[in-house]
């Protein structure tokens, strides 16, 4: 499937440097319409006003983390079909293993760069 | 006890209760040893052993308040802990201000019009001399590290000292099972690790693989 470079793209991460990071990212892949929020709760605040095509999430981050938030947004009959890409620096083997049994569709460890991100997006959406 | 133990002790009460309304360990120590001395006499008629123990406690106790003065903790919690916070919260300044910088530049050169050769040769030029500029910050996060690195081990050395001049036995908190605190309790239910060392952790390829090839029953093996 070829990706829709229009597609609304949510950000979560609580670090405004990554964000911009990413965005930046995205914007050199193409994308154009680039959302952020900076916690799991902001973020599915707008994930119920909004239909994103892709959430890109940090982990560690308060209140709300991105695994809580992967795991809310999987058990809401509404929004459980989104795609969810972890981006973290949580890199243990059983985060790994509880992202997967949560329903996160990828996961990028931190640092990384514009070819994993585009990699993993696209490995995303051909599933 | 005579007439002048007595007159010791209270002296020495009045005096701690001009000092403060708090006790302190010092305090506690401190009257204990003087009580020590002032029921010397007395006990040394009633049993001798018993005075030898009193005069080791005596000892013990001069002793300990001669370890605790050597780790001068009013010096450790007045200026070197204060001194590493204010170094990290420089760290973390500084950093974010050259992480701003070096994005702006980055910036800059995407938003630059390629079209005007000249101008755009010019653009990229001055932003990489910023970005040169803000890579500057380094130099100066490395002596601030330094210098906390220098703290924290001064802070070990001395209470490494206290404990092992003490005879304290270690406590093995986890070991004990000691109270799980409100923030440690978050970071295990929410399996919060933070970044871990080069070498440390799975890596991108792993946990791609993690991902691709594995499958469930894989991963349940894992916690079998």
């Amino acid at each position: 499937m070829a990706l829709d470079l229009q597609m609304p793209i949510l950000v979560v991460d609580d670090y405004k440097t990554m964000i911009r990071i990413i965005r930046n990212l995205l914007k050199q892949l193409g994308f154009t319409d680039i959302d952020d929020a900076a916690d799991g709760t902001e973020a599915y605040e707008k994930m119920k006003q909004r239909r994103y095509g892709l959430v890109i999430s940090d982990w560690n981050m308060e209140p709300m983390t991105g695994y809580e938030l992967l795991k809310q947004v999987r058990q809401d009959a509404a929004l459980c079909k989104t795609p969810f890409i972890m981006v973290t620096a949580e890199s243990k083997t059983e985060n790994v293993i509880a992202a997967k049994k949560a329903g996160v569709n990828n996961y990028i460890v931190k640092p990384f760069n514009a070819q994993t991100l585009k990699g993993k997006i696209e490995a995303v959406f051909a599933d | 006890m005579t007439k002048i133990d007595i007159q010791q002790l209270i002296d020495f009460l009045e005096e701690s209760r001009e000092k403060s309304s708090e006790v302190t360990l010092t305090d506690v120590m401190g009257l204990a040893e003087v009580m020590t001395g002032s029921m010397g006499d007395i006990i040394e008629h009633i049993q001798p052993a018993v005075t030898v123990e009193l005069a080791e406690i005596g000892a013990e106790i001069a002793r300990m308040k001669a370890e605790i003065s050597k780790l001068r903790v009013a010096d450790m919690r007045d200026n070197h802990i204060p001194d590493a916070g204010r170094e990290l919260d420089a760290i973390v300044s500084s950093t974010e201000e050259a992480t701003h910088s070096i994005m702006e530049a980055a910036e800059a050169i995407m938003a630059a019009d390629p079209e005007d050769i000249q101008a755009y040769q010019d653009t990229v030029n001055n932003q990489v001399m910023e970005i040169f500029q803000a890579c500057a910050f380094q130099d100066i996060t490395g002596q601030r590290i330094s210098k906390v690195v220098s703290t924290l081990n001064t802070i070990d050395e001395r209470v490494s000292n206290f404990v092992e001049r003490l005879r304290l036995e270690q406590e093995a908190h986890n070991e004990q099972g000691g109270e799980e605190t409100d923030e440690e309790r978050r970071k295990r239910e929410l399996i919060l690790h933070g970044p871990q060392h080069k070498g440390e952790g799975v890596s991108q390829d792993e946990i791609d693989a993690m991902l691709g090839d594995v499958q469930q029953d894989d991963i349940d093996k894992l916690f079998a």
